[in-house]
Formats: C-alpha cells, structure tokens, sequence
C-alpha cells in the first residue's frame, strides 16, 4: 500500500516518561525517491526524534514506519539490514577515532557487504575523490578540521549505497567557515539525486536545496510545503514567528 | 678503634654464614626459585582467567544497561535480566570478601576432593576474584566511550555484537590497558596469601627456609625484595605503556 514512497511515515508518536512528554504526537510524513526533504523548528520540536526514528536509533512508541515497502516496525524484522540502506550523517560526526579515515569508510562494507579490502578501498577512494579528500585517506580523524571530519562523515555513510541519507543538523557543530564546504558536498549530493532527510538551521540551505519543508512545532507536523510556499507565502502564525527568529 | 673493626668484621662474617646457611646450604635458593615460579603460575593463569571472565560479566552488565529500556518483554528481556542479576550478585560477593576467604573457601570446601591441585585451585580462586575487579575496569571503559559511537555503528546497520567487537572494545580496551595492567601487579603481591593452603609460591619459600634455618630476618627480606623488584618492574612496563597509548593518541 505504500510501495510508491521511499519512506512512508504513520501516526508516530514517541512518549517519554509515560506520556508526560510527547516528542513525537501524531506525525504522519511521505518521502519520495530522489527527494530533499528539510525539517526546520525550534528546539525541542521534536525534529531529531522523527529524524532518529526513520532507522529505529529511537524506537517509537506507537505508529508504523514503512521504508520501501516494509514494515519496519513490525515484530521480528531484521533492522540492521534496513539501517544498510539508509545512511546517518550526525552533527558531532562520529568517525571511529581508531581506525583511519579509509578504514571507517571501509568497515561496514567489508564487514556488512562482504567486499574485499581491494574493491572496498578503491570505492573509497573514489569517494574520497569527489570531496577532495583523497590524499587524506590514511590520516586519524583526530588529524582533521570539523569540516574535513563531516565531509568523511557523508562519504563513510555512501560507502554502503544506502537509498537514503539522514542528516541531524550536520553543520550546527562546525566552525563558520567550514559550513560551506558542507553544505556543498551536500548540494552536490541532491543534484546527483539522493534521497535526503535534512534537520538543519541553515535556511538557505533549506530554501535552495530543498524540495520540500516541514516545519515541526511540539511534536508535531504544522506545515509543509515548497521552499517558496514556506518561506514566502505563509499565512501560519507559528512559522510565522519561527522564521522571524532565524532568517 | 681495634674493638670497633672487630665487631665489623664479626658481624660481616656473622651476615655471611647466615647468608649461606639461608641461601646456599641444601640449595636452599632453590625454595625461593620454585616459589617464584609459582607465584608467576598463579598470577598468569589468573590474570587469563580472570580477563575471561571480567570481559563477560562486563558485557552482560553493559549490554543490560545500555539496552534494557528498549526492549520488548520476551525471552531475549528475560535472560539477559537473569544473567545480569547473576553478574551483580558475583560483583557484590566477590568484593564483599577477603580474597584469603574466598582461597580458603575454595580450597577447604569447594575443591576439598581435588586437594592435591593447589596450583590449579589457587588460579581459580584467584582468578575468579580477580574477575570481578576485571569486569569493572572493563564496564567503566565500554560506558567511557561516546554514545555516538555505538550510534554510528548501528547506523551503518552493524548489529550490537558488531559494534562492540569492531567500534567500541577496541576504543575501550585501550582505555583499559594501564588499569589492567596494574590489576595483575596486585595479583603478584596478592598470590602471597596462597602459603595458607600450603602452596610453594615465593612467600611460602621463604617461610620454610625459616622454618628450617631458626632465622626469620634474611629469608623474609630476600622474599620482599624479590617482590619489590618485580613490581618495580612491571610498575615500569605500565608507565611506559601508557606514554606509548598517550603518543598514539593522534
Ligand atoms: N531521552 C529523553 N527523555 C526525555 N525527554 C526527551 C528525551 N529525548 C528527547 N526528549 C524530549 O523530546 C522533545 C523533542 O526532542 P528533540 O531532540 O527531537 O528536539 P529537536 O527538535 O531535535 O531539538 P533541537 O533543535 O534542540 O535539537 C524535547 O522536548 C526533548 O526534551
Ligand atoms: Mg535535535
């Protein structure tokens, strides 16, 4: 029933503290192949909650999620072979500080896919290519400018071809200017046309790249729409006063 | 001026006679070597034992912490909650008590019928006490790494056995190392109990040297220093280790 969207989102709710707290009350959410989905509102809205619970890192508390046609919060699925598919990019990066930069992008492939080191490394580098960080490949993380660390962040999560990127504020913990290079590994990314879920304060970003955006307040979906839609022509008191905080 | 070089000389040859008679006469050296040999037996064997162990009651008490609140009710909930509840109730047992007890214990009562094995009883109880301090030493550095680890690892659809093996132990047992390290010194000086059940380790060595010599002083200075330098050394080998993990801290 849902096999045409990528990602199909029903009746979420995630509770904490016996219901007291409703990070998640009721949302309901498409995503469609090859498209940039941003979700934008204030603190605590609830924004990496659903974001987490696409790939089950928060375990909902009731609602159903449907990633390319299965349930994946139905009994007895086997998620960490959904996870494969849908990449994480978080805001503190969280490269493996032990291995070096090629061995985090190689890991999960050679381990989870079955590659051999050879073809596993070569992919790698081809990827490290393309955000100019090849010559990195045998430095530590620990060796690397926040900017560099989420770049290899991006790449460490393609290197498994997932249909799906998840990012959770993924510039929010970097210095001003390291954010551009970021922003346009990823830019780079919705126009070679991957599937994107993006949390982020960068409204430019939100309004160049992204095909639609959700703006979220107290657990819940307010309104979404086109960039122009939210950032022109709204009438939503709410996002009305979100957006004259941030822009 | 004269009585005084006489008594220099006299307590010299006193100090050797009493040093052959402790060390060389009967090949009484010996005693202390076989001991030493034994004391090394006991603090290895239970090291090893004791890694073992403390590695899985770690785990267990790590993997209940970080994953009990998310799971379902079920048989997987249910013995994983069992063997926690186990695993606290060793930690608490095992800290609880002197390690002279829990020998004893083992060797008087648990292994009675086995008598003969000191060695292996020895190791065993050894290794179990030392198990619980292992398994702590070991918990505080699984929960010493970022959460975001295990987070990256499961994003990247690692399952949690995965993460652990490939992200987080690694990252945690060199955290460790050091306190491991020290965990086996004081096994070295902690074996030195083991003479109650009558096994030849280095302080039993001496004990029967004195035994056989009416001599208390030499045999038991020997038996200190000896520990001494050991410890020395292996309190050396941890302090460069930990320089060694520091410089690869890129
Ligand atoms: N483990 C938790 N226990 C209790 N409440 C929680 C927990 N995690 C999140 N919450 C609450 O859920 C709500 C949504 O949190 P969430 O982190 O999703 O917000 P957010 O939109 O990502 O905010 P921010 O922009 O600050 O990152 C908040 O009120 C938060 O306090
Ligand atoms: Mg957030």
């Amino acid at each position: 029933m849902n096999d045409d969207h990528l990602i199909s989102v029903q009746k979420l709710n995630k509770h904490y503290n016996g219901g007291a707290i409703k990070a998640l009350n009721g949302v309901s959410l498409d995503i469609d192949k090859g498209e940039v989905v941003v979700i934008i509102g204030p603190s605590g809205s609830g924004k990496s909650t659903l974001l987490r619970s696409l790939n089950l890192l928060e375990v909902p508390t009731s609602g159903s999620i449907f990633f390319e046609g299965n349930d994946i919060t139905s009994k007895g699925i086997d998620i960490n072979k959904f996870r494969q598919k849908m990449g994480m990019v978080f805001q503190h990066f969280n490269l493996f500080p032990h291995l070096s930069i090629i061995d985090n992008m190689t890991l999960a492939p050679r381990k989870l896919l079955g590659m051999s080191r050879e073809d596993a490394e070569k992919e790698a580098l081809d990827l490290l290519e393309k955000v100019a960080l090849k010559d990195r490949a045998h430095a530590y993380p620990s060796q690397l400018s926040g900017g560099q660390k989420q770049r290899i962040a991006i790449v460490r999560a393609l290197a498994m071809k997932p249909d799906v990127l998840l990012f959770d504020e993924p510039t929010s913990a970097l210095d001003p200017e390291m954010v551009g290079e970021v922003l346009d590994v990823m830019k780079d990314l919705a126009r070679d046309g991957m599937t994107m879920a993006v949390v982020t304060h960068e409204m430019g970003f939100a309004r160049e790249v992204g095909d639609r955006i959700i703006f979220m307040d107290e657990g819940r979906i307010i309104v979404q729409g086109t960039p122009d839609e939210i950032f022109n022509h709204t009438d939503n008191e709410r996002l009305k006063t979100f957006l004259a905080k941030v822009l | 001026m004269y009585l005084y070089q006489l008594s220099i000389r006299e307590w010299w040859t006193d100090l050797k006679d009493t040093f052959i008679l402790n060390f060389i006469a009967d090949d009484r050296y010996m005693l202390l070597l076989k001991g030493l040999g034994n004391t090394f037996l006991v603090t290895l064997g239970a090291t090893l034992l004791g890694i073992l162990l403390g590695v899985i009651v770690a785990l267990v008490r790590s993997t209940y912490d970080k994953t009990i609140t998310g799971m379902h009710p079920g048989p997987g909930k249910f013995i994983l909650s069992f063997f926690n509840k186990i695993s606290s109730m060793y930690l608490t047992v095992i800290r609880g008590t002197p390690v002279l007890v829990q020998l004893m214990i083992a060797y008087f009562v648990i292994f009675a019928p086995w008598a003969k094995h000191k060695t292996l009883i020895a190791i065993i109880a050894f290794g179990i006490n030392s198990g619980a301090y292992v398994a702590e030493i070991i918990r505080s550095g699984i929960m010493s790494i970022d959460n975001g680890q295990f987070e990256a690892g499961r994003s990247l659809g690692f399952n949690y056995a995965q993460t652990l093996i490939y992200i987080i132990i690694p990252q945690a047992f060199k955290n460790v190392l050091p306190a491991l390290a020290n965990e086996f010194i004081v096994l070295i000086k902690e074996t030195s109990v083991s003479c109650y059940i009558g096994l030849h380790d280095l302080t039993k060595g001496g004990e029967i040297i004195r035994s056989r010599t009416y001599t208390a002083f030499m045999p038991l200075l020997a038996v200190a220093l000896i520990y001494l330098v050991i410890v020395m050394f292996f309190s050396r080998l941890v302090t460069l280790l930990e320089r060694r993990l520091r410089n690869s801290e890129r």
